[in-house]
């Protein structure tokens, strides 16, 4: 492995606003995620392939890319849907766990949901410390860290009542149609 | 200026533990995604929402003091998490512009 000389501080980027859109196909209750830069966000009703995909809900919310002040490397964030804060709903959960772990240590975890053509994925591990870097590198209390975790630590993804940083209810912002 | 020290000169009503770290300048927005983007560690944050979201927002980003402007009434659920975090809730009847007159007059500056 390569390691790289620059010791990265990082800025966020290129910061553009839209929507996190759920849908749900009611013939096998499959969920999907996918960001809309839409002004409204979409709610159409679509045949795609096997699956009838019907809108399910949409909060507000922003993408980014990094970029290193020092060196200009950029990183894309594309995937990255928001970042998800352990609430303890289940005692089995490994993100659950090693949160409370970390906090006892004054260490938050923060899980990144990404999707890739609105399946779950994981982002790769290099991003998620770009991410950990530059939330840490801001704080002010001393001792505190944040760690940015993959998603997949959840136990289930669809019973998990973790708080996701999005903003919902923003009527006043969100014209319905 | 501290937390304590701006509650009690904006005579602020604190609805958990209030904290004693420092304050730099403030933030005024009611988007979560807003304040990930824009706000800078110290400052605290003016808004009417309500929700836990706030308090893992604050916690991200490191700031030590939200104020819950026009008396919204803040859930038992976002106070015990904000206790958990260590973020200091205060509420008042102002509305964000008179209590941003408040807060310059104290002498705490825009964000960044």
């Amino acid at each position: 492995m390569v390691r790289e000389k620059c010791k990265h501080s990082w800025k966020m980027t290129n910061v553009r606003d839209g929507f996190i859109v759920t849908e749900r196909c009611y013939h096998c209750n499959k969920l999907r995620v996918f960001f809309s830069y839409e002004e409204v966000p979409p709610k159409d009703e679509y045949k795609e392939g096997e699956h009838y995909w019907n809108y399910a809900g949409s909060a507000q919310s922003f993408k980014f890319d990094m970029e290193c002040t020092k060196c200009g490397k950029s990183v894309s964030f594309e995937s990255l849907m928001g970042l998800m804060h352990c609430v303890g709903c289940n005692a089995r959960c490994h993100l659950n766990i090693l949160s409370q772990i970390g906090e006892m240590q004054n260490i938050w975890l923060f899980a990144a949901l990404a999707y890739h053509l609105g399946n779950e994925i994981d982002l790769p591990i290099e991003n998620l410390e770009v991410l950990t870097d530059y939330f840490t590198s801001r704080l002010r209390t001393p001792g505190k860290k944040i760690l940015v975790v993959p998603g997949s630590l959840r136990h289930d993804p669809d019973t998990c009542r973790g708080e996701m940083l999005k903003d919902v209810g923003m009527l006043s912002l969100t014209p319905e149609t | 200026m501290t937390v304590k020290e701006l509650q009690s000169k904006l005579k602020l009503k604190p609805l958990n533990d209030v904290n004693d770290k420092e304050i730099e300048g403030a933030f005024i927005s009611d988007m979560v995604s807003d304040v990930m983007a824009g706000a800078q560690p110290g400052n605290v944050w003016v808004t009417v929402q309500t929700h836990k979201n706030i308090i893992a927002a604050a916690n991200l980003v490191d700031i030590p003091a939200i104020i819950v402007v026009r008396n919204k009434q803040v859930p038992e659920d976002t106070l015990q998490m904000a206790d958990r975090v260590g973020v200091t809730v205060f509420n008042t009847d102002l509305d964000s512009y008179s209590i941003a007159i408040k807060l310059y007059e104290a002498g705490i500056k825009p964000a960044g």
